[in-house]
């Protein structure tokens, strides 16, 4: 029972240590760096610690110091319980998500099966999608408790991508559901140790518009239309300040990071490399005895996770850094006249193939 | 006439798909990132003298400017310790900002010493606009735009630069005299 406890204690404590404490910082690190060398410039290099500038990596230092030391201004008529309530909301929900998704298999260590996820509920896929829509409330309540017309037109703007876009993600979903036949991310998981079963061979349109949904979810660019800055000022944060505000940017980093995580395990083989199953690598180890080969495999998982994990995060940047923004009513037309009928399309022709080759 | 934008740019269905047409733009972002990444390193680990952008690390590296670059013009010292200036006052005059104050110095029509040289020479960078007509007007050499344009202080009053601070030796100046000879002797004074 203890040591139950004190696994999932573990658990806990490394999923909220590589999100909150290692990708929040470092993406910041990496979308000025990132940027820069893809604009052929040098990027932040100034922040230093006795003339040592660790190519500019203290600057997130800089950053979580400069947010901690300003002043937390709440506008006069603003609301101010929900002012202050809404970045929690925002921020909470894009933790909590990491609770179901699985970094590694099921190891054997110390004859006990350790399962690396935190929960690993039936549902899983359905708890990402609801706990993740729920910080949709927190962006639009902040937009609209700031008591000013750019936060509530980005909040506004924000309720309806979210709406939009969340029927097709949703749909899409279906489509890797019937495939797999399960909700179970642990499940889906394991299923792709075969590498022809990875989800991008089976379903590819639907890797497509899944990812286009979830940059869309994530309002990153060229989705950014609830926080524009060109068109009204930063959308619904445009009133806060400080620790506040660092919580609403902490939240997009943070749903990059579950999104590439959602993205690798639906449709990139979760954490099996191509062409080695979990056997074949534990039988490679075999010397070590039980618990070291598992010790070893799942390192090797875990890592090969985070590996793709960062890939996909790269990608989205180089996404974000390619493309200009598209205009509100591009949006829509995206969203709801190409990718909803497609991502229907998508589950008509997957139930036909299905029922085909049963 | 007022330009008109076509608006209607037809097409093709190829990019009208989006996605052909992202992943060539991801290609070329992508592209610079990486030649630009692995550029970086050879320097870093010392395997090169420079790196392959161009962008420099501001200011503790500088460019070296070409001779043709105009900076702030500094007065020529010669090699006897003397400014090769005989404050004739052409510069003053063909000076279009007014930046220029000389007062000149003469000895009592002894031999064998200089005859004329400048008492005060004042050149205030606020005004100068670095047109480089005085370097044109100067019959002696005396002279020069420097490769210096870091001349952006707190206090206008120190932009008044006195003779003491214009003065440069000539060696420092070769490679601006040889252009301006070049140059000026395309024009035929």
């Amino acid at each position: 029972m203890i040591t139950e406890l004190l696994i999932t204690l573990a658990k806990i404590l490394f999923i909220i240590g590589v999100t909150v404490g290692f990708f929040a910082p470092i993406l910041t690190w990496v979308e000025r760096k990132q940027s820069a060398i893809m604009q052929d410039r040098i990027g932040a290099n100034r922040a230093d610690i006795l003339g040592f500038t660790a190519l500019g990596l203290f600057h997130a230092i800089a950053d979580a110091l400069k947010m901690f030391t300003k002043e937390d201004f709440i506008p006069e008529g603003a609301n101010k319980i929900l002012h202050t309530l809404s970045p929690i909301i925002a921020v909470i929900p894009a933790i909590l998500t990491f609770a179901v998704v699985p970094f590694g298999g099921v190891y054997n260590l110390f004859g006990r099966e350790v399962n690396l996820v935190i929960s690993d509920l039936d549902v899983g896929l359905l708890f990402v999608f609801a706990i993740a829509s729920i910080a949709t409330y927190g962006y639009v309540i902040a937009g609209w408790s700031s008591n000013n017309n750019w936060s509530l037109l980005g909040s506004m703007r924000t309720a309806s991508q979210m709406i939009s876009y969340e029927v097709t993600m949703g749909l899409t979903i279906i489509g890797v559901l019937m495939v797999y036949g399960s909700m179970r991310l642990t499940e889906i998981g394991a299923i792709q140790e075969d590498f022809s079963r990875w989800g991008i061979f089976l379903q590819p349109l639907g890797f497509l518009m899944f990812l286009t949904a979830a940059i869309a979810e994530n309002k990153r660019i060229p989705f950014d239309n609830p926080e524009a800055e060109s068109e009204i000022v930063a959308g619904y944060f445009t009133e806060y300040s400080g620790l506040k505000f660092g919580m609403f940017f902490m939240s997009e980093f943070i749903e990059m990071v579950t999104i590439s995580a959602i993205v690798t395990i639906l449709f990139f083989g979760a954490w099996h490399i191509p062409f080695l199953t979990t056997a074949t690598l534990l039988s490679w180890f075999e010397i070590l005895g039980t618990t070291g080969a598992n010790l070893l495999v799942m390192l090797i998982h875990v890592g090969v996770f985070f590996a793709k994990v960062i890939f996909f995060i790269w990608m989205q940047m180089t996404i974000r850094w390619t493309l200009p923004r598209f205009r509100y009513d591009q949006i829509m037309k995206l969203g709801w006249k190409i990718l909803l009928p497609l991502s229907l399309t998508n589950v008509l022709v997957t139930g036909i193939v299905i029922l085909m080759l049963h | 006439m007022a330009y008109y934008v076509n608006r209607n740019v037809k097409m093709t269905w190829w990019e009208r798909s989006y996605i052909p047409e992202i992943l060539r733009g991801m290609y070329i972002t992508s592209r610079h990132f990486f030649l630009n990444l692995f550029g970086f390193i050879p320097f870093f680990l010392g395997r090169k003298k420079e790196r392959e952008i161009f962008t420099v690390y501001y200011p503790e590296e500088m460019v070296k400017y070409p001779p043709a670059y105009r900076g702030r013009p500094v007065l020529a010292l010669n090699e006897n310790g003397h400014p090769a200036c005989v404050a004739c006052g052409l510069c003053e005059i063909a000076c279009p900002a007014y930046c220029i104050h000389i007062d000149p110095g003469c000895n009592s029509g002894k031999q064998n010493e200089i005859e004329r040289w400048p008492e005060k020479f004042d050149i205030d960078y606020a005004v100068c606009i670095f047109c480089g007509n005085c370097e044109e007007a100067c019959p002696e050499e005396a002279i020069f735009m420097s490769d210096d344009c870091e001349i952006s202080m707190l206090d206008r009053k120190k932009m008044r630069y006195t003779k003491e601070q214009l003065l440069v030796p000539v060696a420092e100046l070769k490679d601006r005299i040889e252009f301006t000879r070049k140059m000026y002797a395309k024009w035929n004074y």
